[in-house]
């Protein structure tokens, strides 16, 4: 067994000796408060454990070791369904991020330890109504206040900002400059005078994300993480640093031999579905398909333990996956004929198809929409010309609307 | 063994695309479409003089004791220029039916050939829609086969071809050397495949497995060789994605390069999407031969090389617009070789349903 092996190993016998306490089972039934609540007992256990800030330096409280034992922790723990989602954010942008450009080391080192456990969560606060896609078309307004900024305007789709302590955001320093240079990094106490943040009901029914307002907030110049209009490269910064991160073929849906258990149980014209030939076609071409990206992965995780830079089909992973989720629940609901009809709001989009199906859509946007992963393909892989960009060497507020 | 190349196999992958490059040009290989009976001598020459033939079998018997993984990458660069002859893949089948299957005497005899290329072999399992006859046309009796096997890719130049044929009922799979066998050609859309109809009349052969055994030979010869040919899908697949992109690169429309029409580009970007799963599945595959899950990985591959390789043959077609359907820019060689490719060694309805019989733990 190699030392990676094992230690994936140890990682998951952890897991499994507290699965019973906070993993998919003992969730279920939960309100969100009592479940956020137990997320953060779980965050603490994790942290306890030795499971906790695993890449990062040992100077902040983690563990010291390399983005290698992160991913490999993260894909035993996504088995057991652990009620971490409200910290994934948090842990896997902001924070970071916090440590690297923030030069208030006493307080960095004190929010780092607070989110590790679970006590504090950070959003990030990038999107807004008119930048999505378009990250740098975003209006929210930061103006020079004495020796501060005051922040006025409004972000959309921050995840868990309703239960965040501190917010990572960008905001726009000089409508006069071009689009990318008129931005600048700060981070904000989410608890500040000015702040609120409406959770936004999604189709699922679920609500974890939120529009946030900023009415007058005024920030200390000390909250500034980059150049003033120098805010567009450290948000790129916030993104490669979750380059690394555990990946699922599946799209985080339900895995195939759900869907083939699913066809064994089932009928159509009478016969068993597994013996029908658009289902063993089906069946047949997402195993070929999820087979492809798990080997991509795991060539990935050969390359990154020999100390190589993973190749970029890597980010075939999240495309792909998702869109074939989508399609596979579609069909699973049709399998069911009518049974499909029933709907529990709360089932998890790892075993149930309906939970899965209808929240397939936001996989396909958040993150980077399905139109975006493959221009970046075609850009910066393949290095096929941008589109038309009439945005392109004008002043912010001279952009045609 | 593992997923990622080590130097000697990259080296492998860099010598054999330098000189296949060197030597395939495709004003050499329109003219094969228009003849029945004839390949592209030089590619076969050089597979002979560079060791190909010889580098997937043991070194007992003249070879270069390497795996799947390294023929692979030969394959792969083999796909990409379009090779003029099938014979790498269908010689390695008839090979390894005989090391795997085969008494030492049989050995003796044909691996050494085989892997000098002096002799070439062939695949006869199917008998039109049925991949793997349990019941032939071709019946063996008293160490002769009499009886008739459609469309065997190589069947015009082979030397010995493996046969799987029945026995008073039983299936056998067998070996015969094609000497006094009836050798007839036909018109293909792929005619450097050097298809024919193979007729025995009380033709020699020698037994290699029979019953159940046979059918489970037969099988896995047919994911040895597809492992290897989801590996040659891959490299056509690759060329044709670089294709599209270089000429959505070059050429103008509407006062821009077209490849900045997302129509377009993201038709190529899923290309390479397809390509990289291709690739991935197909050196997963060569990579778990002798495993318990080597047949699931096989099939997996073959799949997803098969849809990459018409897919990319259909868009890239799409993308050049009218040159691309002219006979000078030769994309119709791929789409022949795409559509050739997936039919021999079991057609993708055939390999769905090795793959989800495996999945469901039912006996393939």
């Amino acid at each position: 067994m190699t030392d990676i092996s094992a230690y994936a190993a140890r990682a998951d016998a952890w897991l499994q000796s507290v699965a019973g306490e906070f993993g998919t089972a003992a969730r279920r039934g939960l309100s969100e408060a009592e479940d956020l609540a137990l997320g953060r007992r779980y965050l603490k256990a994790r942290f306890d454990a030795g499971y906790a800030g695993i890449n990062w330096s040992t100077e902040f409280g983690g563990q010291g070791l390399t983005h290698i034992e992160k991913v490999a922790f993260e894909t035993e723990e996504m088995k057991y369904g652990m009620p971490n989602s409200y910290f994934g954010i948090s842990l896997g942008m902001p924070v970071p991020i916090m440590m690297k450009f923030c030069e208030d080391k006493v307080f960095v080192s004190e929010r780092v330890i607070k989110a590790l456990q679970g006590e504090e969560i950070w959003c990030q606060l990038f999107s807004e109504p008119a930048a999505g896609s378009d990250l740098a078309g975003l209006r929210l307004r930061a103006e020079q206040d004495g020796n501060g900024w005051k922040l006025n305007g409004q972000k959309l789709w921050t995840s868990y900002a309703h239960h965040s302590d501190y917010g990572v955001i960008v905001a726009r320093t000089d409508p006069n400059a071009q689009k990318h240079k008129g931005l600048t990094y700060f981070w904000v106490d989410m608890r500040a005078a000015g702040v609120e943040a409406r959770p936004i009901k999604l189709a699922g029914g679920d609500a974890h994300v939120n529009e946030v307002f900023f009415d007058d907030v005024r920030i200390d110049d000390s909250n500034r993480l980059s150049p003033v209009g120098g805010g567009f490269a450290v948000a790129m910064a916030t993104l490669m640093i979750e380059r690394y991160v555990a990946t699922d073929s599946a799209g985080f849906g339900p895995h195939l031999d759900l869907f083939v258990s699913l066809a064994k149980e089932t009928k159509i014209n009478g016969k068993p579905a597994i013996e029908d030939g658009r289902i063993r076609s089906a069946i047949a071409r997402n195993y070929a398909m999820r087979n492809g990206l798990n080997a991509i992965t795991a060539r990935a995780m050969i390359s990154m333990k020999a100390g190589m830079e993973p190749g970029p089909e890597g980010s075939l992973n999240k495309l792909v996956s998702v869109r074939s989720r989508q399609k596979l629940s579609e069909m699973a609901i049709d399998l069911q004929g009518t049974d499909a009809l029933h709907y529990d709001e709360h089932a998890s989009t790892k075993d149930n198809w309906q939970t899965s199906w209808i929240t397939a859509p936001t996989g396909r946007i958040a993150g980077g929409a399905d139109e975006m992963l493959l221009n970046t393909i075609a850009e910066k892989i393949l290095g096929l010309p941008q589109d038309h960009r009439p945005d392109k060497g004008v002043a912010f507020n001279q952009i045609p609307a | 063994m593992s997923l990622l190349y080590d130097e000697g196999q990259l080296a492998i992958a860099v010598e054999s695309r330098k000189v296949l490059e060197a030597r395939v040009q495709m004003d050499q290989l329109l003219p094969l479409l228009e003849r029945q009976g004839d390949y592209h001598a030089p590619y076969w020459a050089t597979a002979k003089e560079q060791g190909w033939t010889a580098l997937a079998l043991p070194e007992a018997y003249g070879g270069l004791d390497l795996s799947l993984v390294e023929l692979g990458l030969i394959a792969l660069q083999t796909g990409r220029t379009l090779a003029g002859a099938p014979f790498l893949t269908s010689s390695y089948g008839a090979a390894r039916a005989i090391l795997d299957y085969g008494p030492d005497g049989l050995k003796d005899e044909w691996l050494p050939k085989f892997a000098s290329g002096e002799a070439v072999g062939a695949i006869a399992f199917a008998e039109n829609q049925d991949v793997v006859p349990a019941k032939s046309a071709v019946s063996f009796s008293k160490g002769v086969l009499n009886g008739l096997k459609p469309a065997v890719s190589a069947g015009l130049e082979a030397d010995a071809v493996i046969v799987l044929a029945e026995d008073a009922g039983t299936p056998v799979l067998v070996v015969a050397s094609l000497d006094g066998a009836e050798r007839q050609g036909f018109p293909t859309f792929d005619n450097s495949r050097c298809t024919a109809n193979l007729g025995f009349r009380d033709t020699p052969a020698v037994a290699l497995a029979s019953g159940q055994t046979a059918l489970d030979a037969a099988l896995h010869i047919l994911a040895l060789q597809s492992v290897v040919t989801a590996h040659e899908q891959t490299g056509g697949a690759e060329v044709l994605m670089e294709r599209a992109r270089d000429y959505a690169n070059s050429r103008r429309a509407f006062g821009q390069p077209i490849g900045a029409f997302q129509s377009v580009k993201h038709r190529i970007a899923e290309l390479y999407g397809l390509v990289e799963l291709a690739r991935a599945g197909a050196l997963h595959a060569a990579s778990r031969e002798g495993h318990g899950d080597f047949l699931k990985a096989a099939a997996a591959a073959r799949i997803q090389s098969t849809e990459a390789y018409d897919t990319a043959a259909r868009d890239c077609v799409q993308i050049h617009g009218g040159i691309g359907v002219t006979w000078e820019a030769g994309l119709h060689l791929h789409m022949r070789r795409a559509r050739t490719l997936a039919v021999e060694q079991g057609n993708m309805l055939f390999w769905e349903d090795v793959l989800v019989d495996e999945l469901t733990g039912e006996a393939a």
